[in-house]
């Protein structure tokens, strides 16, 4: 008899709970503005994130899947791409534990600078570091045959390895530190107090809580690796891999299926390694964030550590500090290796290809006003309680998960029989919606900042829906769409991944027109029209860091 | 009719499967000041939110001067609200975030400019319209929310604990010139707090909420003189608690005790003795010629500045006593507690 009497007893509870439910979907959907938007943004994004990748999963058949096994070269690659995953993964986070850690221990002489160098690989273009070691450490580089006299070949997998370390290590700081920093120096004080040595406080205490981060920073790190186009396609060789697989296929073989093959064979670890970050890691981190910053200072680092730290960090920053020394001494010397002269000679070359550096603004420009809209209206629209909201934050973070290569096959698939094909509208929504996770998840945090009574404030002396978002919101949320706008136009001016797929003949854009000097050798003229985007990157950095603090006149107080 | 310048009937709201009030209703004359006052959870802010709109009733219905706006939209319903944290919008100024009501009202920007600077001056923040909220401390934070609520001219003023975030010293102060305020302007106010010293200090009329009900209604003196329960009576201050049994008519019988009462409870009917801690007399000798005295001894003694407050083992119980700051040293060891009869209040169990 107990059976029943519990299942009737539990329906009693859902009822009320279905009928609030659906009191509170009508009550929100009974404005039409919200719901036009809402509809209107949920048919933009399916759209653009999940129907390219539909077409991609299903253009290759079942029989092209179940070949898969039986192509030795993609078995290759795809073991190749696992191995360079594991590989990078663990230095670039063991690199980054290691400046996460020194960064953010107050004792730690240069702390500053070196986060500021170890900052950098994030701005370069994602095949700039490729392209400087080839400088500095090949066959013609100027440490080891100019310098030490080595006949080096870094083309092939360890020199990937040391590339993708050095790429990629940054990501793995910033989340890491993140976590350091957050963890409160009082319970370091509690377990000194309580007797504990440096060492026990920094083994059981910070790097105990700081665990889930840095589980986080592997998975984030796994995927950019397994993803990376960039780096690989100039500098692996004839290593294969999974990432460059696709576009030799599609380039050299005009073989679209075998480029959906490859791109859908990559899907699977990304996807995996997104789904582990965002559904079990992140919820398992300990440290809170108060918002509010402790005045009490960490305990003091023990030196043998705090020395160990410093020697790794300035080692590592010097190999940081030379690729942007390599790249912007390439763009002077007249003939790398051989001809050390100082000339301007690449500048008037580059110049003849200006043309392409302002055709990736414009692209660059309408992707980043694309994905700070969206981003916007995504983040208001699911910071409501509306009916599939769930759905809506999941296509806007689920570009995260894609590489590049593959929402570059997808967009072909999915758009270039369509008018708009081989337009730059196209290859800007592609950049635009992958870039979009970024540029939402700012917005959605600083919602979250926004507390709700402030909107209840505006309602309450009067403010109708839209004079709330007109007066309240927008003006709050200048600062994440002026953010979001940034990245989104520094990544698709220096992405390649996307553009080589995307890019129509006759079209030309910067990082397309530098791929392919360095793959004909023209060096110089390849490191000044790089100078030139690295330039163009930190003046749009410079621009956005005065607009935001101009507009934003206050700090999220309230 | 009801002539009740806001009138809650019958409310209930439930979220999921909690019920958060549980068929309430409240009529609040015009002009005074009545004060929601129960534990967190008890229901007194959604009561609150869902007479300013923010919160549909599942039953019953809201009345503002006998006209039902249960549907009326928030922002269209004349009920300004300060909130627990001001939510201040950070990106106006003072002035702007005072205005922002009557520009939604579409008053003439001369005017609007006036009747800022009127109510800014009225709060005592004259000349402050340029500055932003967060340049501002707590306590001023504080006024430019009320300001910007009152400036709006609201059929009622909404308060929901406004001075949760203000420190001890600065609450004091604020709670009493929000009441001045509140007469002066003869503004009809619903206030809502877990604080029984700050209700009481304040209110025209206190609601002590718990559950989700309101348990009794009544004046400051009422309510903390004579609470209708227990709950009531250890809510709001501080009481001794004696359960005993009416032997005979004003006479009631406990463990080791017998006390003179009151009379109106029915002998045999089981009672619960309220007894505030002031109430109770403390003498160093047993004093003649009064009924009610007991043979203590003091436990524990505490210095409070303005009172003592005693710990004093009598009759096989605990006792708290609180004498008016004595000059010289305090009691101890064996002590007389005085219980005077018209001080006792009893609670008749149902």
């Amino acid at each position: 008899m107990a059976r029943p009497l519990l299942e009737s007893g539990h329906r009693v509870v859902v009822m009320p709970m279905a009928v609030a439910r659906w009191g509170e979907i009508r009550r929100q959907t009974a404005d039409p503005g919200l719901l036009l938007t809402f509809l209107g943004t949920a048919a933009a994004l399916g759209l653009f994130v999940l129907y390219p990748a539909f077409r991609v999963l299903v253009y290759p058949s079942l029989r092209d899947y179940l070949a898969i096994p039986e192509s030795l070269r993609w078995i290759q690659a795809a073991r190749n791409s696992l191995m360079m995953m594991v590989l990078s993964t663990i230095s670039a986070t063991v690199v980054g534990l290691v400046f996460a850690f020194a960064t953010t221990r107050p004792d730690l002489p240069g702390r500053r600078m070196f986060r500021g160098l170890a900052m950098l690989p994030l701005f370069a273009p994602p095949f700039m570091v490729a392209f400087a070691y080839i400088l500095m450490f090949g066959r013609q580089g100027l440490i080891t045959r100019s310098l030490l006299g080595l006949q080096a070949n870094i083309f092939g997998w360890h020199g990937l390895w040391l590339v993708q370390t050095i790429a990629f290590f940054p990501l793995a700081m910033l989340i890491i530190a993140g976590v350091l920093d957050a963890v409160n120096p009082s319970l370091e004080h509690a377990a000194r107090n309580l007797g504990a040595d440096e060492w026990t406080v920094l083994r059981s205490i910070s790097l105990a809580l700081a665990r889930p981060g840095i589980a986080g920073a592997m998975l984030v790190v796994a995927i950019s690796v397994l993803a990376d186009f960039g780096n690989a396609v100039i500098i692996a060789g004839g290593f294969p891999l999974l990432a460059t697989e696709a576009w030799f296929r599609m380039e050299g073989m005009g073989d679209l299926k075998g480029a959906a093959l490859v791109v859908a064979m990559l899907l699977i670890p990304t996807v995996a390694l997104f789904l582990l970050e965002r559904f079990w890691v992140s919820r398992r981190v300990y440290t809170v964030v108060t918002g509010r910053g402790s005045r009490i200072e960490r305990p003091s680092t023990p030196p043998v550590l705090k020395w160990g730290a410093v020697a790794i960090c300035s080692l590592v920053s010097l190999l940081v500090l030379l690729v942007y020394l390599g790249v912007v001494a390439g763009a002077f010397t007249t003939v790398w290796g051989r001809d050390w002269s100082l000339t301007l000679e690449h500048w008037r070359l580059a110049a003849d290809r200006i043309a392409s550096l302002w055709s990736s603004v414009k692209i660059g420009a309408l992707a980043g006003v694309i994905t700070g809209t969206v981003s916007v209206v995504v983040a208001f629209l699911t910071s409501r309680h509306l009916p599939f909201r769930g759905v809506l934050d999941f296509l806007a973070v689920l570009p995260g998960a894609l590489p590049g290569v593959f929402v570059g096959v997808g967009y072909v698939l999915a758009f270039n029989a369509t008018p708009i094909g081989g337009t730059v509208w196209v290859l800007a929504a592609a950049l635009a919606f992958w870039h979009l996770p970024m540029g939402y998840q700012a917005a959605s945090a600083r919602l979250k900042q926004i507390e709700r009574s402030i909107e209840e404030a505006a309602v309450n002396l009067g403010a109708t829906g839209l004079q709330v978002l007109r007066d309240v919101y927008l003006p709050l949320l200048v600062r994440a769409l002026v953010e979001a706008f940034a990245v989104s136009f520094i990544r698709a001016v220096t992405n390649v991944s996307i553009v080589i797929f995307l890019i129509a003949p006759g079209q030309v854009v910067a990082t397309f027109v530098i791929l392919n000097m360095i793959q004909n050798n023209i060096w110089g003229a390849a490191a000044a029209l790089t100078t030139m985007l690295l330039l163009l990157t930190f003046a749009s950095i410079g621009v956005t860091w005065i607009a935001v603090g101009r507009t934003v006149r206050s700090p999220g107080v309230g | 009719m009801n002539r009740a310048h806001v009138s809650v009937q019958d409310i209930t709201k439930r979220f999921g499967p909690t019920v958060a009030v549980d068929g309430v209703s409240l009529d609040v004359e015009e002009g005074s000041f009545t004060t929601l006052l129960g534990p967190s959870g008890c229901g007194k802010t959604t009561l609150l939110r869902m007479v300013a709109g923010f919160h549909h009733p599942d039953q019953g219905d809201i009345f503002l001067r006998g006209i039902r706006v249960t549907d009326i939209p928030a922002h269209r319903r004349n009920t300004a609200m300060v909130f627990q944290e001001y939510a201040l919008f950070p990106h106006m100024t003072v002035g702007e975030n005072v205005g922002y009501g009557l520009r939604l009202r579409r008053v003439s920007a001369d005017e609007a400019t006036r009747r800022v600077e009127q109510v800014l001056e009225l709060v005592g923040l004259a000349g402050q319209q340029r500055k932003f909220p967060h340049q501002l401390s707590g306590g001023q934070q504080q006024r430019v929310a009320l300001a910007r609520a009152l400036v709006v001219e609201p059929e009622v003023l909404l308060l929901d604990e406004p001075l949760s975030n203000l420190d001890a010293k600065l609450r004091v102060r604020v709670r009493s010139e929000i009441r001045q305020l509140q007469q002066q302007l003869g503004k009809t106010t619903l206030y809502v707090t877990h604080d029984q010293e700050e209700a009481l200090a304040i209110s025209d009329r206190i609601a002590v909420m718990n559950r989700g009900r309101i348990l009794q209604l009544g004046t400051p003196l009422q309510i903390y003189h004579h609470p209708v329960d227990r709950f009531v009576a250890d809510f709001v201050g501080l009481a001794n608690f004696l359960e005993g049994e009416v032997s005979a008519p004003g006479q009631v019988r406990m463990e080791g005790v017998s006390l003179t009462v009151p009379d109106g409870a029915l002998p045999g009917r089981r009672v619960t003795v309220v007894l505030r801690p002031e109430a109770i007399r403390l003498h160093a000798r047993p004093p003649e010629e009064v009924a009610n005295v007991l043979r203590g001894y003091v436990t524990a003694a505490s210095f409070l500045g303005t009172l003592a407050r005693y710990w004093v083992d009598a009759a096989g119980r605990h006792w708290i006593v609180d004498v008016p700051s004595p000059g010289e040293g305090l009691l101890s060891g064996e002590v007389y507690l005085e219980i005077p009869r018209d001080r006792i209040h009893l609670l008749t169990e149902t």
